[in-house]
Formats: structure tokens, sequence, C-alpha cells
């Protein structure tokens, strides 16, 4: 009985957002501002698409402090980069890749942050048409060209990318982060390297079969990280922590390079971006091997 | 407290841009919804509409010789007689009832007085709707075009080969944005009405459902849209109901899914009951959502969601 009424209060307190387990993730001293730690520069810019016609969408460009232009450097993109790329998020990326650049944990990376697009209102008082879903969540190389064949060439009239797919990584949370899983599934030659935070490996759009897929079909080079919480969404379109479970399996039996970390957490990015300075350091343990 | 309120408070805002609102079919369907019969004894019942009043307008394409009515209480009858072979009916803002009258290649308006006249001729006309501002925009099925007719009367393309068999139309609820679906595909694609009438950015932003035995091809029909924004197509897997970011809610299987539905619109009191052509008859069932009216002035961020 009192086992049973601890059990009750324990699950009560990580299942409610009152005593908020998902609100116990902070970003830690990695995603802080270090004295005599160079600063990268972050420039923002906007885009229209032709692969999403119609669709317009802000990105941003951080250049780190060590980039000198005499060679390329590797290359990290994040979707939905708004929030990734904001100082006062749960990431705060450009901050962690000053310190772990710094720190030689991590390669000197390019990042490029850029948001889903929007087919705004033709007219005052309507509404746009918000493309996010059907770029993130859609199973197809659609959005893969987007990145590459659209974005990136027009980042690289600035900066010199790497076009060794090792030294590329793709990020995103949520529909972002399946999205990420999905540029490098479909080109394995343009990104290796994957972190995906409470990803959506469900029926939004078809992304449940992925398991089903990655078991089934010849190993791709890929190196997939994987952030995942107990309390994250269970709605019509699935359920995410089964589904990222099912994803582990799946990378594991087809013996890819991966991992996954389940946490407590919600719906949120706030674990993603506690743990992300971790995950940079498994993401990149072998840059050091890596020729951009 | 007041700390607790504001890192709550905060959190939501937070996680609030990852996850588009979730609309489950249980958002819409009161626990007990059930298919309801309207109307028997047709061959092939179709273009369901409705009017400010909440009455219901339908034609029976194959069979039948006019416009039925069904009133609030329930009632059917011959509303416009000696009017076959129409496809397609819609309410304008000026009070008129236009029509895709299939079986005669043409596209026409009755007047208050009933009386017909023509807006378009030797053309293949499916389904139509009519926005606020009096642009009539309708599917021609067999040549993969949408047409306008403007309020001047002017008839132009425009879409030509971007949806393979437009069938169902519909507009958002702010008519900013006009869907189509497609009876020869699985997608139901939406364009962003120009300012000129003109229509812009074509995307294949909804994905149906489709039979084992096409999977390819869904039969997307007849079309219509609610004032939360969701999209409702019927196919050959029955009513398919999508949310405004072009995400499947869910499918409702026809009420005899040995028949075609092909027709559906909200009508009845407060435009809350989900009519659908079955076949030979017409069902409803309650909903906990409204219709959007092409006739009446759109309304956009007033009636979102939280």
């Amino acid at each position: 009985m009192n086992r049973h009424v601890l059990f009750l209060l324990a699950s009560l307190t990580l299942g409610s957002p009152l005593f908020g387990a998902d609100e116990d993730y902070v970003p830690g001293p990695d995603a802080m501002v270090k004295e005599g730690v160079p600063q990268g520069k972050v420039t923002q810019h906007t885009f229209k698409s032709t692969i999403f016609p119609g669709t317009e969408r802000d990105y941003w460009v951080y250049v780190p402090a060590q980039y000198d232009g005499s060679k390329a450097a590797c290359l990290m993109v994040f979707f939905d980069g708004g929030g990734f790329v904001s100082e006062k998020g749960s990431f705060r990326i450009p901050t962690v890749f000053d310190n772990l650049i710094h720190a030689g944990e991590m390669p000197a990376t390019i990042g490029v942050f850029v948001n889903p697009g929007v087919i705004p209102p033709a007219k005052e008082g309507q509404e746009p048409r918000k493309n996010r879903s059907f770029e993130y969540d859609s199973l197809s190389d659609l959005n893969a060209r987007f990145v590459i064949d659209e974005l990136l060439p027009e980042v690289g009239k600035t900066v010199k990318l790497s076009v060794n797919p090792d030294c590329r990584a793709i990020c995103g949370n949520s529909s972002g982060g399946i999205a990420a899983f999905t540029v490098a599934w479909e080109r394995p030659d343009a990104f290796r390297k994957v972190v995906s935070h409470i990803g959506s490996f469900t029926n939004i759009r078809g992304g449940h079969v992925y398991p089903a897929l990655i078991r089934k079909t010849e190993p791709k080079p890929l190196r997939v990280f994987l952030q995942e919480g107990e309390n994250d969404l269970d709605n019509l379109h699935g359920n995410w922590p089964l589904a990222n479970l099912q994803m582990e399996a799946a990378l594991k039996f087809a013996n890819y390079d991966h991992q996954l970390v389940m946490g407590t957490g919600k719906h949120s990015g706030r674990h993603g971006g506690a743990i992300f300075p971790e995950t940079m350091r498994w993401l990149w343990r072998d840059w050091k091997t890596l020729q951009p | 407290m007041h700390r607790i309120l504001l890192t709550l408070g905060f959190a939501a805002f937070l996680t609030l841009p990852l996850t588009a609102q979730d609309m489950p079919l249980s958002q819409i369907l009161p626990e007990d919804s059930q298919w309801e019969l309207v109307a028997e004894g047709y061959e092939f019942t179709d273009g369901l509409t409705t009017d400010a009043e909440g009455n219901l307008y339908f034609s029976d394409v194959k069979g039948g010789n006019a416009v039925f009515k069904v009133d609030a209480a329930g009632k059917v009858g011959e509303f416009i007689p000696n009017a076959p072979g129409i496809s397609g009916l819609k309410w304008g803002p000026d009070g008129r009832l236009y029509a895709c009258v299939s079986k005669e290649q043409r596209v026409v308006v009755f007047g208050k007085d009933k009386a017909v006249t023509e807006l378009a001729k030797e053309v293949r006309p499916n389904d139509l709707v009519v926005t606020h501002d009096g642009n009539l925009y309708f599917t021609m099925t067999p040549t993969s075009e949408i047409r306008r007719i403007d309020p001047s009367g002017k008839m132009t393309v425009v879409s030509s080969g971007v949806v393979t068999k437009p069938n169902g139309i519909a507009l958002s609820r702010d008519q900013g944005t006009l869907a189509v679906s497609d009876h020869g595909g699985k997608f139901t694609w939406t364009f962003r009405i120009e300012p000129d009438g003109t229509l812009a950015h074509p995307g294949n932003y909804m994905t149906l459902v489709t039979p084992g035995e096409t999977p390819e091809v869904a039969k997307g029909d007849g079309m219509t849209t609610d004032i939360h924004g969701r999209y409702y197509v019927t196919s050959a897997e029955g009513l398919q109901i999508f949310d405004p970011t072009g995400r499947l809610c869910g499918v409702l299987p026809a009420p005899d899914p040995a028949l075609p539905i092909v027709s559906c619109c909200f009508a009845g009191p407060d435009q809350a009951w989900l009519h659908v052509a079955n076949g030979g008859k017409i069902w409803r069932r309650k909903t906990t959502t409204r219709g959007a009216l092409g006739f009446e002035a759109p309304k956009a961020y007033e009636v979102l969601p939280k």
C-alpha cells in the first residue's frame, strides 16, 4: 500500500507540469558566454524558395571566429532555426559553438539556422499558409533538395562549406527532428550526422514507417543522435516516446552508429538544450580525423 | 505562487512554436454523434450546399430533375424544378444560386425568381465555389483545368495541368486559399488567391489515405471547410478531414461504404451538422464545429482556436 502510494506520487511528480521535470532541464555552463572565448558572428537573411513555391523564410548564418576563409569548414544545419540561434532559448547554439570550438571539442563549424516556409497572405487580414508540416513531416527528398540545391548554394556564396558528408550535420526538434533524419536518409552523400530532439517519428504524414524502413534497407553511413522524453506527446499522430524507442531498436538492429537519450521531459526543447554540448561532443568525437 | 504561474506560462509559450494544435476527430464529433438519414430514394445525390439559414440544397445528378431543399424541420421538397444534371451548387453573396450543369456542359445562376441565366457554355464543369467578392471558380475534371468567372462575367483558365482530375473545390475560411481535390491522384491541392483573382503557388498540401488497390488514387471528390480552418474531402476511403496545416485529422467511413461518397457540407441549426451525399441517400451528423460560408465576409483571426 505504502509503496503503491509512493509510486503514484513519484509518477505524479514526473508527469505533472506543476512539479515540472521538464522545467528542471536548463542550459548549462557551456551555453553561457565565457570570458576570453572568441565569439563567432551571426547574420540574418531571408530566402524565397522555388522548390516550395511561394514560400518565404528567415535564416541565420553563424560563422565561427576561427574561420578565416582559407579552407572549407564543417557545417551544421538547424530546422526551426530561429529557436536554435536565439541567445535566450534552450539551445543558444552560437554560444555553445563558441565554447566547444575554442575548447577543441568540435570543429570550427558554420551554423545555418533556417525557419520553415510560409506563403504570406495576398491580402491584409488573411492567414499565411504555413508550410512547416508539409516541408518537415513529408517522407520525400523535397526538403533535402531545398537545403542542398537551393539554400546551401546561397550560403556558399559567402563562406566555404565542406562537401565531405561526414563533416555535415543536421538537427531539429519535433517535426524538425524527423526532417533532419529525412534529409540524411535521402541524401547520405550530403549529410551523415543527425541530431533529433523529441523527433516526430509518428504518423503526421507517414513518418512512423522509418523503423520498418531502417530494418529492411541496406544500412546507410549515418551517425544518429536521438533525444526523447517519457512525458512527450501521445496524440492522434502517435506516441512520441514509443516511436523513438522503435527508432532506437531499428538503428541498433541495422547496426547504425547511434544513441538515444531518454529523459523525463515533455514536448519541448529543454532537455535537448540542456544536454546539447554533450551531444556535440558525442557527434563530433572523431572530428580531428576528418578532412573538411 | 506567482513565480510558479509565471514559469508555467513561460514554458507554455516556449513549447508553442513546436506544435501546431492537434485536431483529433474527437474534437469534432460529440460522443453521441452518429450518422442520421436525411433524405433517400434518389439515384445519385450530389451538389450539397447551404444558405445563411442552414437549409440544405442538393441535386440528383443522374436521376433527378430538380434542385431539392431540406428545411430546418427536415422536410424535403423540390426547390427548383426542371433543373437536371447538376453536379455543383453554391449560393453567392448576391443571394443567387450558382450551379454547374454538367449534363448541359454549362455554368448557370438561378435568380431570386428562380429564372436561369447562363454564365458559361461548352464547358465541362464539375463543382464550384463563389467568393464573397463575387469570383466564381469551377473545376473542369476531364481537362485538368480550374476556371474563373469574374464579377463582370469574363471566364479565364486559372490553373491547367496542375491537378490531374480537379473535382472538389473549397475556400479556406479567410478566402485567401483555394483548395481543390484530385479524382485522379492522392493529393488535395492549395492555391493562393491573388488580389486580381488569379491563382498562385500550387502546393500538394494534403495527402489522402488511398485504397490498397489504388495506392496513388484517392478519388478526391466534393469538399467543404469549417470555421476552425479544417478541410473536408470526400474520397474512395470516406470523408477525410485535414487540419489547417494540411495534416490528416482522420477519416470518417461513408455511412454506406458500398456506395460512393461524393459531396459534403455543413448545414442545419448553427451550420453544425455535417452532411454527406452517399449514393442515393443523404446523411448528417452533429459536430462541435461550423461550416465556413463563402457568401459571407471572410472571418479570419477571430475564430482561430487557441
